[in-house]
């Protein structure tokens, strides 16, 4: 699983040191895939990149279709095989977007660096679900589906609204304590260590977990479509989202598919409002007012005092 | 060393140069090498001693022209007997894949005047786990396997992207580096097989202070232990951390850690104390504190220069040597607000080939030929041509369609509270009207304070692609609303310019700020952007506007012009004047008399 092709490897999910926000978003996003996506911000070298990378390597046993920021259109809307053009054969090239349905996500690394016209055709599809495609010789409609996962350091520029809303959940990586960081530079050193031997009880180990997270993450997958949601949380969550003056509705919907997703990967019966709250910042933080207009994406005691009231209620 | 034993400093610095080089050789994982202050002189000797160690090869250099076409893939021609034929291949950046081929060097003489590909590529790829390339018709996905050598000047470190910077694990000040520098000796590679020990990477957190980064602890920890590995040793222990911070640059504190080994640094020899002591104490990138770092010992260098003797108007002597590797920390200068942006430079007009790639035409030349797209119209015709081989006439060739990209810009940023009845300010904004005219600039109009505005606590905003776009005009004669969010529209001026220069990039040769107002914001950025007001407000929409205004005084001053035009209003008349020193730019009389 760690050992994917070409020369890459990626440290083994089970063995990222902290940023448990991050990992429980792509862990319900991967149990409901309708979340849409997550988007992770955060400072330089927190992991963003790798835990996207390994959670695809433990989930699906290869890395995400990914859409690097300089992009081609032919090489994201699709084209044709060049090598078999010459050869004259007419042998279309699935692009990116294409690819991305077959296998659910879209990764984009450096998200915020991303040229307009690329998020122009991605936003086109995502919001429309038909990638259709005339040019070059080429005549096509198709309906696509697949989530978006973005990774980015906001130092470097913000989202247009437009694309940020797209992400269903949205969660900030951490700067690690000091026992977490030094815990971090071994596993990552042992990583590199137990790569240059034949055989490793350390990377069988690793795997291992991996396989015991994703054995968890398939059972949730199974039951969270069955698990009741009563009208208390559902009322809750509408009025959270209105204390926060969520932009749009998609918040509400995602942060009740999320509390679901959250409810079946902790083997409840049912989704309560314990499981909504803590998934309440990752669906509505980026769907603020000031968020939407390219302030902070923290979640703060503010915002946690704000829906804390509503809850304390229940 | 000197053939008496005694270290002298040109050649300790070619020592602490080659070792650095050696672990970057050794491990894919310090795959970023940054010099700063190297004598340019110096870049091509420089990169053939690390093409040696790396095993040979031809450096790719990277500049100021580098484009994504150019980087990621690669057309071959070949001349044959019937004609030319063509390969689309992987790119400078990630071809070379054999097994056994040396990894490829990729060398950039300047950090600070790499195109915006070049460092968007340097993000992508230096240290990265994963390369992914998709770029016309080329899909491919493998660990990059290049290794960057870059210099940059200490003193413009903080203008570049912190993002960039950070991805270079080896640094190295050679300040003072003096050919010859030594034959090359191939390294190794591969990760080391080198356990470091416990007390190793509490020492790298001793040596870094708290704070830092963790792709700094671990650039440290890897670097000790290439460096154990190159000494031949079973293990990296603190004394490896020593030396490796010593290779560096960095200040190491004079007591050796109580259950180090025998102690390898004298095989690295330190750097000299720093001569630069900067005035002001470090400042972050936001105005966040930089942990302290302790005071370099002020011992005597190891060589003292003679006097210098300058050339020309340019000061003599040797450049100070810095007193960190991560001198982007104590940048004095506040950082570009595109910092992914081309250096300035003049294009050769709007025939330039640098826009983004939107499509492709019929070609009238040879340049920019999109290979893609004419291979596909050449195959429609395979048939009728009966050619027993593939082949391309002239009728075929396409070129790329780019996005058009103004050479250009104007930011009119008009607050309508400052304008009444006699005034009709379109007089003082005429001479700008007319550059952006004559020079077909793109114009982007922010309004502040107007009657019609979707929310009268933020600025609206439009693009137009010229002054002649009828909404410009309509603009200029808008009724006054309530609220005066003029941090908003500055901000979102500041947003602009940023995009500006980061989409045209080296394109964009000049953009006009001009702000029409009397400087009395009364909106706060933060209710801006919350859309929610709040009861006491004081100055802070003047003090708003003051600190956006400064990130544009930032940016590229070459490129970048600001004037306030100042309506001359009686209360708080200071304010406009204020606000163009915050930009940076002139003070114009909106008119003759006060209001």
């Amino acid at each position: 699983m760690t050992r994917a092709a070409n020369g890459v490897h990626i440290l083994p999910y089970a063995r990222v040191v902290g940023q448990a926000e991050l990992k429980l978003a792509l862990q319900l996003n991967h149990i409901v895939p309708r979340i849409g996506g997550v988007l992770i911000a955060g400072p330089r070298g927190t992991a963003k990149s790798t835990l996207v990378r390994a959670f695809a390597l433990m989930a699906h046993g290869e890395l995400p279709v990914t859409l690097p920021i300089n992009a081609t259109d032919d090489r994201v809307l699709g084209g044709w095989d060049l090598d078999a053009l010459i050869r004259g054969e007419a042998r279309p090239q699935p692009g990116l977007l294409e690819e991305a349905d077959g296998k659910g996500l879209l990764y984009v690394d450096e998200v915020n660096l991303l040229d307009d016209h690329l998020v122009n055709i991605i936003l086109d599809v995502v919001s429309t679900g038909v990638l259709s495609v005339q040019r070059e010789g080429l005549a096509t409609a198709k309906h696509l589906s697949f989530g978006l996962v973005g990774t980015m350091n906001p130092e470097e520029g913000g989202l247009r609204p437009q694309l940020l809303d797209r992400f269903g959940l949205m969660v900030t990586a951490g700067q690690l304590d000091t026992d977490a960081r030094r815990h971090m530079l071994r596993t990552v050193l042992d990583f590199e260590q137990e790569l240059t031997k034949q055989e490793s009880d350390w990377l069988a180990a690793a795997e291992k977990d991996d396989a015991d997270v994703r054995e968890r993450l398939t059972d949730a997958r199974r039951r969270a479509p069955y698990l009741h949601v009563p009208d208390d949380v559902l009322r809750l969550c509408a009025a959270a989202a209105e204390q926060v003056d969520a932009v749009g509705q998609r918040g509400e919907i995602v942060a009740m598919l999320a509390a679901r997703a959250l409810a079946a990967l902790e083997g409840a019966d049912e989704v309560g409002p314990g499981h909504l709250r803590r998934v309440l910042p990752m669906a509505l933080r980026h769907r603020r007012p000031e968020t939407a207009h390219g302030a902070v994406f923290d979640w703060g005691p503010d915002d946690e005092a704000q829906v804390g009231e509503l809850f304390g209620t229940v | 060393m000197a053939t008496d034993g005694t270290p002298t400093e040109p050649e300790d610095l070619a020592a602490r140069l080659t070792l650095a080089l050696t672990c970057a050789a050794a491990d894919p994982a310090l795959s970023g090498v940054l010099l700063f202050d190297l004598d340019p002189r110096l870049i091509d000797p420089v990169a053939r001693l690390f093409a040696g160690i790396l095993g040979g090869g031809t450096p790719v250099m990277l500049g100021a022209t580098s484009r994504d076409e150019d980087l990621w893939t690669r057309t071959r021609l070949h001349r044959e007997r019937d004609g030319i034929s063509f390969r689309t291949e992987p790119g400078p950046l990630v071809g070379e894949e054999g097994r056994g081929a040396p990894p490829p060097l990729v060398v950039v003489p300047d950090l600070t005047r790499l195109s915006v590909a070049g460092m968007r590529a340097a993000v992508q790829l230096v240290g990265a786990d994963v390369a992914v390339v998709e770029h016309t018709g080329l899909s491919r996905t493998a660990r990059p396997r290049g290794r960057w050598l870059a210099a940059c000047p200490s003193a413009e470190a903080g203008r570049l992207s912190l993002h960039l910077l950070d991805r270079f694990a080896v640094r190295l000040s050679v300040a003072g580096l003096r050919p010859p520098l030594p034959d090359p000796e191939p390294a190794g590679r591969g990760a080391p097989s080198v356990p470091v020990t416990d007390e190793a990477l509490d020492r790298v957190r001793t040596l870094l202070g708290g704070g830092t980064g963790v792709r700094r602890e671990l650039a440290l920890a890897r670097l000790a232990r290439a460096v154990a590995a190159v000494r031949g040793e079973p293990t990296a222990t603190a004394a490896h951390c020593d030396a490796a911070a010593r290779l560096m640059g960095l200040t190491v504190p004079e007591a050796p850690p109580p259950t180090a080994p025998a102690d390898p640094s004298p095989a690295v020899p330190p750097p000299a104390p720093p001569k630069r002591i900067r005035p002001e104490p470090p400042r972050g990138r936001a105005g966040e504190a930089v942990p302290e770092r302790e005071a370099a010992p002020s011992a005597q260098p190891l060589l003292d220069t003679g006097p210098a003797e300058p050339i020309g108007s340019a000061p003599g002597g040797t450049p100070a040597v810095l007193a960190t590797p991560f001198p982007e920390d104590e940048a004095v200068v506040l950082r570009d607000f595109a910092p992914l942006r081309s250096p300035w430079q003049r294009t050769a007009g709007p025939a330039s080939a640098r826009g983004t790639v939107v499509g492709t035409r019929r070609a009238g030349n040879l340049r920019d030929l999109a290979y893609v797209r004419t291979v596909r119209e050449a195959a429609v015709h395979q048939r009728l041509r009966r050619a027993d081989r593939f082949t391309i006439s002239p009728v075929d060739l396409h070129s790329h369609a780019r996005a058009g990209a103004p050479e250009r810009m104007l930011v009119l940023v008009l607050d309508h509270t400052c304008r009444d009845e006699d005034w009709d300010w379109q007089d003082a904004l005429t001479p700008f009207l007319q550059w952006a005219y004559t020079e077909r600039a793109a114009v982007q109009t922010i309004e502040v304070g107007s009657a019609l505005a979707a929310d009268e606590l933020r600025a609206d905003s439009f693009p137009a692609r010229s002054v002649l776009d009828p909404r410009v005009l309509a603009s200029l004669y808008r009724q006054a609303g309530r609220a005066t969010p003029l941090a908003h529209g500055i901000e979102e001026a500041v947003r602009v310019l940023r995009r500006a220069f980061r989409q045209h990039g080296n394109g964009l040769t000049e953009a006009w700020v001009v702000v029409v107002t009397d400087g009395r914001g009364n909106v706060p950025l933060s209710v801006s952007h919350g859309g929610r007001t709040t009861d006491a407000v004081g100055a802070a929409g003047v003090t708003d506007a003051l600190e956006a205004a400064r990130r544009i005084a930032a940016m590229d001053r070459t490129r970048v012009h600001t004037a306030v035009v100042d309506p001359a209003r009686a209360a708080y008349a200071h304010l406009p004047g204020q606000l163009a020193d915050a930009l940076g730019g002139l003070v114009i009389e909106g008119r003759g008399e006060p209001g």
